[in-house]
């Protein structure tokens, strides 16, 4: 009889340890509770509980994703050298940031951080993890800080809604998944990490392939538009700042050969009926404001 | 009958340690951010926190999550900086949905990480790294966004001359 108090009570601590770390409601607990008190045999259960394997792009952990996006980015930094112009890049960063405080992922791994490309190419790209990168012939087209703004905004609403997460196939995650689910090691080994390291490169060309070659799907690109309006209006810019942006591309050669922005399924005379009509439906907005022109005017004195 | 007390005793003991453990725990999922005295960006500091820093949910307020740290501090985090343990498992017995055991503790910390990362750029010298690096150290502090917003008349600045 004293062995099967021990034994007990061996039970209930192991009970406790393996729900120590855990946030399981009341409720859970205490059926986990009347279950250990019944009998001793359902103690085994306990012991027998199953890993679960994360599933889809969703259950990618905030740090994982800021791996990916470095790597995405280390791929896009080697396509196109950075335009050199600190005072420029200060200024894009800052408005970046300003949005991103009215977004709805305002706080992100390692910040948001904003870069020029120095292409004549109208582009702009979001690698997963915040790192924005905008074209030096993208911001030529850019009249005011509103334009700006919503451009980074519409880019701040694809890594808040995960867009380029969203583009690793399925299977393949799948395959990522199971892998890492398998051991419980602190540190993998050469094995284990040479198999990562195909899979990670897999996840890359995915993302890459989807950001630079094909562009996002039609409704990926209308709801960053969307969430673009949205941040915008939060933060106080005038929303039509993105609707005169698309208007410069309207009949313009560039703009179908183009990619990222402009290789996507939605033309800009699309996108521009969407977006006037949420912009419509939302009455009183913010208007271009002289302070702002002006210090957008200043910092871009030097790309003109 | 000095059994059945004894295991009274010791459910009673259980009970409440898993009371305890059933607080509403959050963990920093983000490298670095602050405890604000109230919820919003522009708030003063309470103290500075980190990834993985342990907390306790008081209650939420329109994404902001009030907060409870370990030394007692209490103060706000936005939604989007912590996240609940994710030590989540699918039990063998349907009346324990949710418990973490000491591997999936361990598999908390794995996926892609900086040696995946090492490996891939042992195998890809193209990648710009270096370029990544430089882009990661622009950094505009609070103080700076807060400075920007008010002289544009953006954002909690609105309309404020």
């Amino acid at each position: 009889m004293r062995a099967s108090v021990a034994r007990i009570l061996g039970i209930l601590v192991m009970v406790g340890v393996l729900l120590t770390p855990s946030s399981a409601s009341f409720d859970q607990l205490g059926g986990v509770l009347s279950k250990v008190k019944k009998t001793a045999d359902d103690a085994k259960k306990v012991v027998e509980v199953g890993q679960k394997l994360r599933s889809g792009f969703a259950e990618i952990t905030e740090e994982e994703e800021y791996y990916i996006g470095r790597s995405v980015a280390a791929m896009i930094l080697s396509k196109y050298p950075v335009y050199q112009n600190a005072p420029l890049t200060q200024y894009v960063n800052l408005v970046g940031n300003a949005v991103a405080v009215y977004s709805d992922r305002p706080e992100i791994y390692a910040r948001y951080h904003f870069q020029v490309l120095d292409t004549e190419e109208v582009n702009a790209l979001a690698a997963p993890g915040g790192l924005i990168f905008v074209s030096k012939g993208l911001l030529r087209r850019c009249q005011d800080e509103e334009m700006l703004g919503l451009i980074l905004a519409h880019e701040i609403g694809h890594v808040a809604a995960k867009h380029g997460l969203q583009a690793i196939k399925k299977s393949r995650l799948t395959e990522v998944f199971t892998s890492l689910g398998m051991q419980a090691a602190q540190s993998y080994g050469p094995q284990e990490l040479a198999q990562l390291t195909t899979m990670f490169e897999g996840v890359l060309s995915d993302i890459v392939e989807q950001l630079v070659e094909r562009g996002y799907s039609r409704a990926s690109e209308y709801e960053a538009d969307g969430l673009a309006v949205t941040y915008g209006v939060r933060t106080g810019f005038d929303p039509k700042g993105i609707v005169r942006f698309l208007q410069t591309m309207v009949g313009d050669k560039s703009a179908a050969s183009g990619k990222g922005w402009f290789k996507t399924h939605p033309t800009p005379e699309q996108r521009m009926t969407g977006l006037n009509k949420q912009i419509a439906a939302l009455g009183d907005v913010p208007k271009v404001d002289d302070a702002r022109t002006k210090r957008f005017d200043q910092a871009f004195n030097s790309l003109k | 009958m000095k059994k059945p007390r004894s295991l009274v005793i010791l459910l009673t003991v259980l009970l409440v340690a898993l009371a305890i453990a059933a607080a509403d725990v959050l963990v920093v999922k983000i490298q670095a951010t602050q405890l604000r005295k109230n919820p919003q960006f522009f708030a003063p500091t309470v103290a500075a926190l980190k990834a993985g820093d342990k907390l306790e949910k008081v209650s939420e307020a329109n994404g902001w999550i009030q907060v409870k740290t370990s030394a007692g501090l209490v103060g706000w985090v936005h939604s989007s900086a912590i996240e609940t343990p994710k030590f989540v498992l699918t039990a063998a017995n349907k009346d324990m949905k949710t418990q973490a055991t000491a591997s999936e503790v361990a598999l908390a910390a794995k996926g892609f990480n900086k040696q995946v990362e090492d490996s891939y750029r042992a195998k890809h010298a193209e990648a710009n790294f270096a370029a990544v690096d430089a882009m990661l150290l622009i950094k505009v502090s609070l103080a700076q966004i807060e400075d920007f917003l008010k002289k544009g008349l953006l954002g909690d600045f609105r309309g404020v001359k």
